[in-house]
């Protein structure tokens, strides 16, 4: 049997396979419901400094096959009751902790009450607006000096190790990396959702009640993996710190794991996918994922990873 | 912003009817795909039929295919795209909702009888939801008009049981849990005709909400009304005329099948679990995004969007979160 373990900051996981953010993790009985699955990890709503109620739907569409198109509103039960959730509940997998907030204070804030809790990680989910005046139409993870100030805050509020998770939808991801790791991330997650809209031609308007939205779903693994890629190859020119990357963007079969995983991934997470069928899906890719390792001879995941960056070494 | 597109701003001499027929299409190809619609289709209501106070049918044309597959107990989310001003807003009120298939009928008015006899007869297929005043989103559903836009994506979630020969259906609905009880009626007697008794209690609050009396009185062996404030029919609430149906002795086998808030449903499935009947309960949650993505529809350890909407009754009420007021 191939070893599909997975030990990085935090995180002791049986397999690479972690629930994504925003997916269905928000309170304790769903998240109970997908550890019993064969995800080897959990990753948790964003939860912000108070709770958030969901935006005016339709929320979240299949646009058209392999497209995913969401705007929730970041609906979530705030800080405080999340606390509880944190303290109170044994959960049957790992889980990391995703945050958010209006400014680096909120994101202290709520960073500093997950640790309390006994949170053993963080992500934080760096695609939200920022409530300064006159960055409205940019989220923080646009913004290299926004991350730098995030980050650093959260970095001198907690000890546990923090992951940044780092939007698709900028000029070159490698710059908001390296704004993160400076700042003293001790890892990278990737891709949150591309920026996306999509117009009924009969209603003439947007379908998504938020008007804009986000799209996930296998229709962006390729721009995923091309934002991977592009953070390895800057990590093995000595760019940035060498740290692991939680990887994700339209994952649905074991053999799109074994793609980021050899793009230097070490573990991923897994969206939208789960709308076609639910928490079945992490059993299946874990079982694609073993029997595709041991057809072609790897032993464990460090043996597979980042084989696909020496072909593109010459390119940097 | 008043935009084009909204019902509002058509020209005088617009034609519905072929409106209609192109949005029907669109949703047969959408349809066909995989026996399911994935983004919300808009198609214009064709019909507003009054029920009771507050309590209207929205008629959609759909699909003949679509209609054939439906199975009693799934749902689709509704949506109406624009507010009565034509304006969509941002946030706009209209937010999606779950809303059970209440009935089906095939329109044949401006179908031609004599060439719809040769090409083996045609008409309009209409899917009907019907959607009472409980609330913002729903109250501006109650209030829409010939024309307007009704985008619809589904059908979604689980189903009643297969229903055979010689058994036996008791249908217990309060409110507008009145709609899947129809279906479930319909869809018994279109199978089995007279092969199958049906027996039902429809509890409405009072009169004046009292709505598909007609429709269930047709299809039903037996139809008892209650209404809490003894308005019209038994006084009380549906549990009590249930024992006398649970314990009419009825040779093989007996389905319960119920629809409502959720403190009615309980002592009902209760009931039937004690008299030894197999039950199972249309679960009527709000569903913010009813693809298993936002987790906030759980019952126990299971997503109402996917893993319900039909649900056991022996296994809900083991639930702890089963039978309070959403
Ligand atoms: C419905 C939905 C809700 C999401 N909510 C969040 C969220 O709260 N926080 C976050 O960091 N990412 C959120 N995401 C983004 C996912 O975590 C993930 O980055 C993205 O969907 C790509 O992965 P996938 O293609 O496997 O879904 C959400 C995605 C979807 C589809
Ligand atoms: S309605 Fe969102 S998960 Fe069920």
């Amino acid at each position: 049997m191939a070893d599909l373990g997975v030990e990085i900051p935090g995180l002791s996981m049986a397999n690479p396979l972690m629930l994504a953010s925003g997916i269905q993790g928000g309170n304790a009985a769903a998240l109970h419901r997908v550890a019993s699955s064969g995800a080897g990890g959990l990753v948790s709503k964003s939860i912000g400094p108070v709770p958030r109620e969901m935006y005016p739907g339709p929320v979240c569409v299949e646009a058209m096959d392999s497209v995913i198109l969401n705007a929730m509103g970041l609906p979530n039960p705030g800080a405080d009751k999340f606390a509880e959730v944190v303290r109170g509940e044994e959960f049957a997998k790992p889980m990391l902790v995703s945050i958010f907030g209006g400014d680096a204070e909120g994101y202290v804030e709520v960073a500093e009450k997950m640790a309390d809790a006994g949170a053993s990680c963080l992500e934080l989910n760096l695609s939200c607006p920022h409530a300064k005046p006159g960055s409205r139409s940019l989220i923080i993870g646009q913004q290299p000096e926004l991350i730098r100030e995030v980050v650093a805050a959260v970095r001198a509020a907690v000890d546990i190790p923090i992951y940044a998770k780092l939007s698709p939808n900028t000029t070159n991801i490698v710059v908001e990396a390296e704004a993160a790791l400076s700042a003293g991330a001790d890892g990278l997650a990737l891709i949150n959702t591309v920026s996306a809209i999509e117009v009924d031609p009969f209603a003439g308007r947007p379908i998504i009640g938020n008007l804009l939205c986000g799209m996930s779903g296998p229709a962006i693994r390729p721009i995923a993996q091309r934002k991977v890629a592009e953070i390895s190859l800057a990590m093995l020119r000595g760019e940035l710190p060498n740290v692991p990357i939680l990887a994700m963007g339209g994952i649905m079969t074991g053999l799109d794991v074994a793609r980021f995983i050899m793009l230097g991934a070490s573990a991923v997470q897994i969206g939208s996918a789960l709308i076609w069928d639910d928490v079945d899906v992490f059993q299946g890719i874990a079982d694609e994922l073993s029997s595709f390792m041991e057809q072609n001879g790897y032993d464990d995941l460090a043996s597979m990873r980042g084989i696909a960056l020496d072909s593109l070494e010459g390119l940097s | 912003m008043t935009l084009r597109a909204a019902p509002q701003n058509r020209p005088e001499d617009f034609d519905l009817a072929a409106l209609a027929d192109g949005c029907c299409e669109r949703l047969a190809a959408a349809y066909e795909v995989r026996g399911m619609i994935a983004p919300p289709i808009p198609l214009p209501v064709i019909e507003v039929q009054h029920e009771a106070e507050g309590v209207v049918t929205l008629w959609v044309q759909v699909p003949p295919e679509m209609v054939a597959d439906y199975n009693p107990g799934q749902y689709f989310m509704c949506w109406n795209p624009y507010d009565a001003t034509g304006s969509m807003g941002r946030p706009n009120y209209h937010s999606e909702k779950p809303y059970s298939v209440g009935d089906v009928k095939i329109d044949r008015s401006g179908v031609d009888e004599r060439i719809a006899a040769d090409t083996g007869g045609s008409g309009r297929t209409m899917l009907g939801f019907t959607v009472k005043d409980l609330g913002r989103q729903s109250g501006e559903l109650t209030r829409m008009a010939v024309g307007d836009w009704l985008a619809v994506r589904g059908p979604f979630g689980t189903s009643f049981p297969r229903m055979n020969s010689g058994d036996r259906l008791i249908l217990v609905s309060g409110g507008i849990g009145s709609t899947p009880m129809h279906m479930a009626a319909l869809d018994a007697r279109r199978k089995l005709g007279e092969r199958l008794r049906i027996d039902a209690i429809m509890g409405f609050r009072n009169a004046v909400e009292v709505h598909y009396i007609e429709r269930m009185d047709n299809l039903c062996d037996s139809l008892e009304i209650t209404t809490d404030d003894g308005s019209m029919g038994t006084s009380g609430f549906p549990t009590g005329p249930l024992p006398d149906l649970l314990s009419n002795g009825h040779e093989g086998r007996t389905v319960l099948l119920t629809c409502g808030p959720e403190p009615m449903m309980k002592p009902v499935l209760q009931m039937a679990v004690d008299a030894g009947v197999e039950c199972y309960a249309a679960m009527e949650r709000y569903l913010p995004c009813s693809v298993a993505m936002c987790g906030l529809c759980m019952v126990g350890d299971r997503l109402t969007c996917v893993d319900g909407p039909v649900m056991e009754g022996d296994w809900l009420l083991q639930q702890a979160d089963f039978g309070a007021a959403h």
